[in-house]
């Protein structure tokens, strides 16, 4: 079951100019998150909100190839300029949505979202065991995550890279926020 | 509508045909929106089925809406945000000033929003000394230019690539490149800092969520999370027909919204705000205001006429599909809210008398009804709006004539001869155009000697008495509509003769036409008139068992959805509609096998708008392709234009908008290589025969 849905949360993802890169556990996806940056040159990330073990891993990963990464607390003093240095930003997702190529970032302070939202390059990581099908199947998690945080909190649905077509309708990437999307799907491990 | 009020549209429908650029980049924003649309139903589940769950959705939670906004308010002040209730675009103003002047606030950067575009908000900020950059680049585009959005989701698709890199390079003081990647660099350079230094971030909310206190801003280009996260305070203004029940209401407005603009699903981001968060871990607690703006949405509620409006998610589907705004566009066809939907919503918010300015661009096909994610029954509430208009100005006098149709076909067909004369004279033609205002260079189909029901009549003192078929269990009421009563007898004799050959008894009360002119001009009481007188005389004959059978799209389309609509307590209205049919759909039924040999022949068929939420002619179609013809649906996925008697009007909000319209559905019918055109309405016919000058058919001529 979730292994279909990992392949359809692959091809929708793809379909809106994402990158996916299925891995078996933590350990290989911070391996496929390194390769990533080393591959596009990216020699300065920031990471916020990832499951444990990864964080870990990642800061191993990117020390052992020279790239620097920023990791949390981040203070809101810093912010949001210390954000708007790192090349690259990695968060962690709680669910994700099969049909449509989604993945949903919580956050209850915002620097995960500047994370995600401010460098050129984001990469996500999710849980393939967190998919659900479709759409409107999310209702319930998000319904859990409200439940969860009484009070603040925010969501981000996240289906690839930012785009616009407000010129001639050509099809844009990166106007403002990510000209690169990847996801990084965890299929064996648990959340 | 006065006449300087009509010169003035016609002013600006003149100059739009005359700049096909403009048009065509409007034209293709609009094909793209469409074709992505139905590319994605096609793969999502459950298909075209999520309009009736929006339908039901928006219904009911706008029937609940007072106690929905009362927990929706509640819930958001226990998340710690605080709520407004604005009702009005001062009363917005004020609060924003008062946030921004006691913080000493001056940066705002905003993410798109609709609602604040209503009550031009921008413009009572800036003038109060705060500095408002928008962020979405196509409101940008028009911010620094001071335009207004020529389409609801694409607001610069009237800009081409060297006019943005002009602007932006006066902007930058720098030169910029007409090429779109080498723009988007400026662009992103330009609106970082902007981003990075905000006070206020502002945002409209595409939901509103009772259930948890939240609100949602959908985005593509990211930059609702960025004005959203950074700004040192939030303010949402939310227009207060947003709100919703549950989660699971809001999902299928996430679903819903892009899907009919675009087909995505869905757009790339959806944040989900429940109160504010602080910027770090340090947890320093930062505002969030949301403003709830009524600006005439509570009395649009009480209004029967105009509640439908509300079920309205901003999608802008009607104007992907609405023939006349994609030829004069947004700036024409719309005040702020532009296409059909815009047409109650100026009247709403921006009065009735600037609706009533471009209310007549509508002309009735009814396309934005079939594609509305919300099924919103635009075509009756324009109809409403011109009502209204026409309630202080009167209606324009060529529309007071041509609702009186029915009145002229009668005359036509008692002088027959004369009027069939008269009509074919350049001098009458002359008059005509210019007094009555019916365009001469529109062709006419000559009137009949006798009317339909005369000639029934006559065969049936022929028959003495012995109707064809009396007795039988299939007994059908023939609906003549005008043309084949008062032009083609002969057509509706055979249509007759054919429901008899099916074994069907016939039965020709006394009827008027159905009245839909009365719709498309706006009488919608003479409308209900004409429905009533109608089925008064049809439905003894239904509550015996009788079907109704019309060769006429338009007829069919009024018993079927029109008249039970305009009276929902009709006794009998609901009854007939279940009755009715169109005539090829029901002869299929009927297993009816006659009709010409049709071997070797290739027609193009054009399905009438009307026709469109009937089945799309699958009847006729299916009778030809039986009888051996080649039959190829072709459409320009809008309408033909002629839309009735409009496109007989003279001039530029008529004969040469329609052709406007008609345009492309010509050149497919041209291009196609088939021997004649098949539509069974008669007034498409005419357009199609005047614009691609090949024969076109009515089915009962292959009878």
């Amino acid at each position: 079951m979730q292994d279909a849905l990992a392949r359809e949360f692959a091809t929708a993802f793809e379909a809106v100019r994402g990158v996916v890169h299925l891995v078996p556990t933590r350990a290989t996806a911070a391996e496929a998150i390194v390769r990533i940056l080393k591959e596009a040159g990216i020699t300065s990330a920031a990471a916020a909100a990832l499951p444990e073990g990864l964080q870990e891993a990642l800061v191993a990963g990117c020390g052992a190839a020279g790239i620097a990464l920023m990791q949390p607390p981040y203070l809101a003093a810093d912010l949001p300029l210390s954000m708007d240095g790192p090349e690259a930003g990695i968060t962690g997702m709680a669910f994700g949505v099969a049909e449509s190529g989604t993945m949903a970032e919580v956050c209850d302070e915002d620097s995960v979202r500047l994370v995600s939202g401010l460098p050129r390059t984001h990469i996500g990581v999710v849980f393939a065991s967190t998919l659900v099908p479709r759409l409107v199947d999310a209702a319930a998690p998000m319904r859990a995550i409200f439940q969860q945080y009484p009070k603040n909190v925010t969501v981000s649905f996240i289906s690839g890279p930012s785009r616009t077509g407000d010129i001639e309708l050509i099809l844009t990437l990166g106007v403002h926020g990510p000209e690169y999307a990847h996801a990084v799907v965890i299929t064996e491990e648990q959340a | 509508m006065s006449s300087p009020r009509k010169a003035r549209l016609e002013a600006a429908i003149v100059d739009a045909i005359e700049h096909p650029k403009k048009r065509n980049s409007l034209t293709r924003c609009m094909k793209r929106g469409r074709d992505s649309r139905s590319e994605r139903l096609a793969t999502l589940h459950g298909g075209a089925a999520f309009r009736q769950e929006v339908k039901a959705i928006k219904t009911r939670c706008i029937e609940q809406l007072p106690e929905l906004q009362s927990r929706f308010i509640a819930a958001a002040e226990a998340r710690g945000c605080q709520v407004y209730l604005a009702a009005d675009g001062a009363e917005v103003a004020e609060i924003c000033l008062r946030i921004a002047q006691e913080r000493a606030f001056t940066q705002v950067s905003k993410s798109k929003s609709l609602t604040t575009e209503e009550i031009e908000l921008n413009d009572d900020l800036q003038a109060a000394g705060l500095t408002v950059i928008e962020t979405d680049l196509g409101e940008l585009i028009i911010q620094l230019v001071g335009d207004k959005p020529f389409h609801l989701v694409f607001p610069s698709v009237h800009k081409m690539r060297d006019e943005v890199a002009e602007i932006f390079s006066k902007e930058t003081g720098k030169p910029v490149p007409p090429d779109v990647d080498a723009i988007m660099k400026v662009v992103r350079e330009y609106l970082r800092p902007i981003f990075l230094n905000t006070d206020i971030g502002m945002t409209g909310a595409n939901i509103g969520i009772a259930e948890t206190g939240g609100i949602v801003i959908e985005t593509n280009e990211g930059n609702g999370r960025l004005v959203s996260s950074i700004g040192k305070c939030h303010i949402c203004v939310m227009g207060m027909e947003k709100i919703v029940d549950t989660l699971d209401d809001a999902m299928m407005m996430v679903l819903a919204h892009p899907v009919s603009a675009s087909g995505q699903l869905p757009t790339t981001y959806v944040t989900w705000m429940g109160g504010r968060s602080p910027l770090g871990v340090d947890g320093v607690e930062r505002e969030s205001h949301i403003i709830i703006l009524d600006n005439g949405r509570s009395r649009m509620r009480e209004d029967p006429a105009m509640q439908e409006a509300l079920r309205c998610i901003r999608c802008g589907a009607c104007m992907n599909i609405c023939p006349t705004y994609g030829v004069v566009g947004g700036h024409v066809f719309g005040h702020i809210y532009p296409g059909p939907i815009g047409i109650p919503w100026t009247s709403e918010v921006h009065g009735l008398e600037t609706a009533g300015d471009f209310a007549e661009l509508c002309i009735s096909c009814g396309l934005c009804k079939e594609i509305c994610p919300a099924e919103i029954d635009m075509p009756l509430m324009i109809a409403e709006v011109k009502q209204r208009d026409a309630e202080e100005h009167g209606y324009p006098a060529t529309n007071r004539m041509l609702m009186a149709a029915e009145s002229m076909a009668k005359l036509g067909c008692t002088t027959a001869p004369l009027a069939n004369w008269s009509l074919r004279q350049p001098w009458m033609r002359e008059i005509m155009d210019r007094f009555l205002g019916i365009d001469k260079r529109r062709s006419f189909p000559a009137f009949d000697g006798q009317t339909l029901n005369r000639r029934f009549r006559k065969r049936a003192r022929k028959l003495r008495g012995a109707a064809p078929n009396a007795g039988s269990a299939r007994k059908v009421v023939f609906f003549a509509d005008l043309f084949v009563q008062y032009n083609r007898g002969d057509l509706g004799m055979r249509a007759i003769e054919a429901l008899e050959a099916a074994g069907c008894e016939v039965v020709l009360p006394k009827l008027q036409g159905c009245g839909y002119p009365y719709i498309g001009y706006g009488n919608l009481n003479a409308a209900r008139d004409a429905a009533l007188y109608n089925l008064a005389r049809i439905a003894p004959y239904v509550e015996q068992g009788y079907a109704v059978v019309t060769p006429e799209p338009t007829a069919a389309y009024c018993l079927k959805i029109a008249w039970p609509k305009l009276l929902p307590y009709h006794p009998h209205a609901k009854q007939v509609a279940e009755a009715s049919h169109e005539i090829f759909e029901y002869l299929l039924a009927q297993g009816f096998e006659g009709g010409a040999n049709a071997l070797g022949k290739r027609y193009g068929f054009h399905c009438s708008c009307h026709q469109r939420p009937l089945g799309a002619g699958a009847g006729v179609q299916a009778w030809l392709k039986a009888r051996g013809a080649q039959v190829e649906f072709l459409e320009s996925g809008t309408c033909c234009g002629m839309a009735g008697t409009f496109g007989m009007k003279a001039g530029a909000l008529g004969y040469d908008l329609a052709n406007a319209v008609g345009e492309p559905l010509f050149e497919l019918f041209k291009g196609s290589g088939v021997e004649a055109v098949v539509t069974e309405s008669s007034v498409c016919a005419i357009h199609l025969r005047d614009g691609t000058g090949l024969p076109v058919l009515h089915p009962l001529e292959l009878l």
